[in-house]
């Protein structure tokens, strides 16, 4: 419940306060959102697997984020922008695809 | 025996088959959930106070972070759409103003064209033109004889009376070749010289002193007359002319040499320029 709560505050607030994002960070403002619900879909599934753990969650959300960031600005720098966000794009997706199906088998036994 | 894809044939243990790429996808679908989940969750599992498993401020913190990357990003990413909208629309103008363009250029491009073609039809009527213009010059110089010209004729050789022949004094005077000239013009000569002295529109036979000249040279003893025309008539055309006639009393008469023979091959000299000038004689219309 305080879970649903906190992603609800998140978004409504960023309504709210419309935050200016530096253009310097605009360019890996979408991997990161991908990296963040990769960390999520994850804390999910160890929520419901009975392992969940606060720590980590934020630990890996953050790690997340900043890695898949800089793993495109240094793409970027060597010119393989572009292939780097879809490589992690790609791996990323296929994390939360698996992570997904293991909610979905949780929640429908299925 | 874990299950693998069928053409890994080559292996018997999972540790020995060959690294590829399905092989890290298939790692990637398998370390989904972070290991440390479950670290965690042994410790606390040794830990008899553990902690509950249940998302409390650390996690909402995290929440929330989620909620503002993913409104903050939709938002960028709206804000950015009108940017590209204008691009898009500055770019169907660009295209747009270049089509039109490219229908001026083909059209200016059919335009020119149609002028090609007429400067060309022009061009060959100028050259036709030119050919005629060319063909009247030629006519006019071989007639005004201002160039050399050559083909067949006679050739007359007369001189004055031998040393007591007649006792006469048969000399030839200007007018005797005056005569002599004007028959072979009426018999059809084209071209005539006087001892290689063309005559033109401009040239006298005159006596000068005790000589006679052409073209202001003085001749000197025998006068060699050359006159090109129809080899075949010229000869007997001129014995018919009166200036023929002339020339048959001068030889009877007056013991004047006249030797005339018809000739395949002659050539005349031209005009010279002096006698090819006129100052007050100007064209009466234009150019043919």
């Amino acid at each position: 419940m305080i879970a649903i709560l906190g992603l609800a505050i998140g978004l409504i607030g960023g309504l709210i306060i419309e935050p200016e994002v530096p253009d310097a960070l605009r360019p890996y403002l979408p991997i990161a959102v991908v990296a963040a619900l990769d960390a999520s879909f994850g804390a999910l599934r160890a929520y419901l697997d009975d392992i969940f753990d606060d720590k980590v969650f934020v630990v890996s959300f953050l790690s997340n984020v900043i890695i898949a960031a800089l793993i495109v600005y240094l793409g970027d720098k060597l010119g393989v922008g572009n292939q780097l966000s879809t490589g992690v794009v790609v791996v990323l997706g296929i994390r939360i695809f698996s992570n997904v199906a293991a909610i979905r088998r949780h929640i429908f036994h299925a | 025996m874990i299950m693998r894809p069928p053409y890994q044939r080559n292996s018997s243990t999972p540790s020995q088959r060959t690294p590829s790429s399905w092989d890290l996808l298939e790692r990637v679908s398998a370390t989904a959930l972070d290991e440390d989940y479950a670290k965690a969750a042994a410790q606390r599992d040794d830990d008899p106070r553990g902690r509950r498993r249940m998302p409390r401020t650390l996690g909402s913190l995290g929440l929330i972070g989620l909620g503002l990357l993913v409104t903050a990003t939709a938002l960028q990413t709206r804000s950015d759409e009108p940017a590209e909208a204008q691009e898009r629309t500055a770019l169907i103008s660009q295209i747009s103003e270049r089509e039109s363009e490219i229908s001026r250029l083909a059209s200016r491009t059919d335009e020119l064209e149609s002028d090609v073609e007429g400067l060309q039809g022009t061009n060959e009527q100028i050259g036709s033109r030119g050919e005629e213009l060319l063909d009247t010059l030629n006519e006019s110089q071989l007639l005004a004889g201002s160039v050399p010209v050559t083909g067949p004729g006679v050739r007359i050789v007369v001189d004055d009376e031998s040393e007591g022949v007649s006792g006469s004094g048969g000399t030839i005077l200007d007018v005797d070749l005056q005569v002599l000239v004007n028959g072979l013009w009426q018999a059809g000569s084209e071209a005539i010289a006087i001892n290689g002295n063309r005559l033109g529109a401009l040239s006298a036979i005159r006596t000068a002193g005790r000589a006679i000249t052409v073209n202001y040279n003085s001749l000197t003893r025998p006068y060699v007359v050359t006159a090109i025309g129809n080899p075949d008539t010229l000869e007997a055309s001129f014995a018919d002319t009166p200036g023929g006639q002339a020339w048959f009393d001068l030889q009877t008469n007056y013991g004047i040499h006249f030797d005339m023979e018809t000739v395949d091959d002659l050539t005349l000299p031209a005009v010279p320029d002096d006698r090819l000038d006129t100052q007050y004689a100007t064209r009466q219309g234009q150019l043919p």
